[in-house]
């Protein structure tokens, strides 16, 4: 199947500064794909070229299976990390512009909006301005906003920042009814743990490099063979100086551990034995947190 | 282009401008503004036509009689015709009620009493004529108030009249005689026009042109800020990244210019409306304030006409350089730099503006008038004063059209690339690169 969305080495530099560097991916159609990774990644700029905001230096982006043409956009639905929104109208008369230049007739489609509005809690503030709204409201109204018109493929710029974890929850949901539909959503998020619960396809960035890109599923297994749940007394700071671990993260006496690819499990733990006293150690699905904090080790 | 994306993008505009408060009051200001300046000073100076009690003091013993029954007659007769020159607009304002009283022994004590009666208000004020008259000496004038000039205006003229009808007499002199003899010539002016009317050209015209003037000139920059002020929003709030995603920059561009240009016709239409009900026939009292032989005229159809397409070119020549420069800044700091520059175009017609109104036909009035930037503004000028030469007009509208073609297809440029560009402030050279951008 031809992915929805694909980026083939797609660069791009403001000045000195690469913020995209040599990006290529690939979203399967009908799935929620997660662009991943910290704070100045590089997660915007990307987003930014495949909405054709910005041009990318060199490379290409192609959707619905060939190089992106201006009509291809209005099969998108886009929502910018900052509040794209007119301050001033009302919730209703933002929605209805947006619906009419999408080609939708706001006598139409009025209904439609009420039902979202219901839907996402917002009814009895259809009238206010959007200047008037919680920033996690104003959200809400830009997500109805961007599925409106029923698009192919959602591109989210972080969707998520602003929310509370109710409304988190509610944008899951909805995005998951979307992918019900046979349609696609791309979403950028620097929340690994949002990710790990959302997402089926994922794309982590580092330093505009895409540093791993793939079904999360199949990245677990391949990246994290290696992960165990330790629960144990003693000094586990020594853990992290073991040449087998590779990671170790203490949290309420619970230890995430990573082993190195070659290292065994039942080795580590003979060693362990010396100087812990050990209550629980079994072996466990990695967090994406442990994935993407070795991905990025790797790179560098 | 996709014309439901412009008209998407011009209702938005429309509607929400002229939803606000501040579209209505300063919709509503301006012809209340102009109908109060023009109307109520006539009106407040017709109820100051209050009866001016004043009693005179004749110490020369030859000029009270004469001088109380002319400041009493005043009251029927219309003093301009009577003198010739007394100004028109003294006349009528004010109404004597004048009685002599003769000098007393004890002048300090009719001095006294007199102020003692204008603060008591039984009288309004008293006039003291010393024997020095006849030396050029001025006339004493006791009131509460020494600002009501059209009061003095007028006892000035009555004072004058007698004193010299009285130096006539001493001189041997008929003053019937003289008074006959001596009338004014008055000047009847006639505007030689191309077209043929001499009803045309007048003072009442040329005020007329500088009001719609004025009123071009306000519109023009008012809603180029608007579009400039609209376009900075969009970039800021980001809500351009989501537009630009079903609407071209272009469709962008001009659904906001259009929807823009439609509520300032909106507001021109009742900013004339009530300048067509000001003006109308026997409506005004302001008539009083026009120089005399002056008619408000009315606003003609052909003026209208030309007043309105003018303010649409005006408009878009304007509002699409405020969009480029709204479109190629990060704030309105930075833009308003810019947004002065396009500024020089509409004073240099504000700086020429009285020059073209008193000769509308000279060359300088001509050429300038036909430059595309100075027609929106200069043309109804002379349109107002005196109708230019049909070939003239179509020159300048043809002029003026392929300039605003150009306008926009340049600012689009600018805007089209401007619009999504963040970060430093960009130089002059950096926007002229981009209208090269395919």
């Amino acid at each position: 199947m031809t992915p929805i969305l694909e980026l083939r080495n797609v660069r791009k530099a403001y000045g000195d500064f690469v913020a995209v560097d040599g990006v290529s991916m690939s979203v399967p159609a009908g799935s929620i794909f997660g662009l991943l990774g910290p704070n100045g990644a590089g997660k915007t700029s990307t987003i930014r070229m495949i909405m054709n905001i910005t041009a990318p230096d060199s490379g290409e982006v192609l959707v619905f299976g060939h190089p992106r043409t201006p009509e291809d956009l209005r099969r998108i639905g886009y929502l910018p990390e900052e509040r794209g929104l007119y301050r001033k109208m009302t919730v209703m008369d933002q929605l209805l512009f947006l619906a009419e230049i999408r080609g939708l007739k706001g006598s139409r489609i009025r209904p439609e909006i009420e039902r979202w509005l219901e839907r996402v809690d917002l009814a009895k503030w259809s009238k206010s301005k959007i200047e008037e709204l919680s920033k996690g409201m104003q959200q809400k109204v830009q997500l109805i906003g961007t599925v409106l018109h029923q698009p192919d493929l959602l591109i989210l710029d972080e969707p998520f920042s602003g929310l509370d974890p109710i409304n988190q929850e509610l944008f899951r949901e909805l995005l998951q009814e979307y992918r019900a539909q046979g349609k696609s959503v791309v979403l950028s998020t620097h929340g690994m743990e949002l990710a790990e619960r959302m997402c089926d396809h994922i794309c982590l960035i580092s330093r505009g490099r895409a540093v791993l890109d793939g079904e999360l599923r199949d990245i677990k297994r391949r990246v994290g063979g290696n992960a165990y749940r330790l629960v144990a007394e003693g000094d586990l700071e020594r853990l992290k100086t073991m040449p087998e671990v590779e990671q170790a993260t203490v949290q309420d006496g619970v230890v995430k551990l990573l082993l190195r690819p070659e290292a065994a499990g039942s080795a580590v733990l003979r060693r362990m034995v010396e100087f812990l006293e050990i209550h629980e150690f079994r072996s466990e699905e990695p967090e994406l947190e442990q994935i993407f904090m070795k991905a990025v080790r790797d790179a560098a | 282009m996709r014309l439901n994306n412009v008209v998407a993008v011009g209702k938005r505009e429309y509607l929400q401008r002229a939803k606000t408060k501040a579209f209505w009051i300063m919709t509503l200001i301006l012809p209340l503004f102009v109908t109060a300046i023009s109307v109520l000073p006539a009106l407040l100076l017709s109820k100051s036509k209050a009866n001016q009690r004043i009693v005179v003091v004749d110490e020369t013993g030859k000029l009270g009689a004469d001088l109380v029954a002319k400041m009493n007659a005043n009251d029927t007769q219309t003093p301009k015709e009577a003198t010739g020159r007394r100004n028109r607009d003294a006349a009528g304002m004010v109404v004597f009620k004048a009685q002599a009283e003769p000098p007393a022994a004890d002048r300090k004590a009719q001095r006294a009493d007199l102020d003692r009666r204008v603060l008591d208000k039984t009288i309004d004020a008293w006039v003291w004529i010393s024997p020095g008259v006849f030396e050029d000496k001025p006339v004493e004038y006791h009131a509460r108030s020494v600002s009501n000039v059209f009061t003095q205006e007028t006892l000035r003229d009555d004072l004058s009249s007698i004193v010299r009808q009285e130096r006539f007499r001493a001189a041997g002199i008929d003053p019937a005689r003289v008074e006959e003899l001596s009338g004014s010539v008055h000047l009847d002016p006639q505007r030689v026009s191309a077209t043929g009317s001499r009803a045309e050209g007048s003072m009442g015209a040329a005020l007329l042109a500088i009001v719609l003037f004025f009123i071009l000139y306000i519109s023009i920059i008012m809603w180029g800020q608007q579009v400039m002020q609209g376009v900075l929003e969009e970039k800021g709030s980001r809500v351009i990244e989501v537009v630009i995603s079903s609407v071209t920059p272009f469709e962008l561009m001009m659904g906001k210019l259009l929807g823009i240009c439609l509520l300032g016709l909106t507001q021109l239409s009742i900013w004339l409306g009530t300048m067509l009900v000001v003006t109308a026939p026997g409506v005004v009292a302001s008539m009083a304030f026009l120089p005399p032989g002056a008619t408000l005229p009315s606003l003609s159809a052909v003026m209208l006409i030309n007043f309105v397409l003018l303010f649409i070119l005006g408009f878009l020549a304007y509002a699409t350089l405020y969009a480029a420069i709204g479109a190629s800044f990060n704030n309105l700091q930075e833009a308003q730099q810019a947004a002065g520059i396009a500024m020089v175009f509409v004073i240099i017609p504000v700086m020429v503006m009285y020059p073209v109104i008193n000769d509308p036909n000279s060359r300088m009035a001509t050429v300038l008038s036909l430059i595309p930037t100075f027609t929106p503004l200069l043309m109804p000028l002379r349109i107002a004063v005196d109708m230019p030469p049909l070939w003239e007009l179509a020159l300048a509208y043809a002029l003026t059209v392929s300039f605003v073609i150009g306008m926009v297809w340049f600012c689009s440029k600018i805007y089209r690339v401007g619009i999504l560009m963040y970060g430093k402030k960009p130089t002059f050279q950096e926007i002229w690169k981009w209208t090269r951008y395919a």
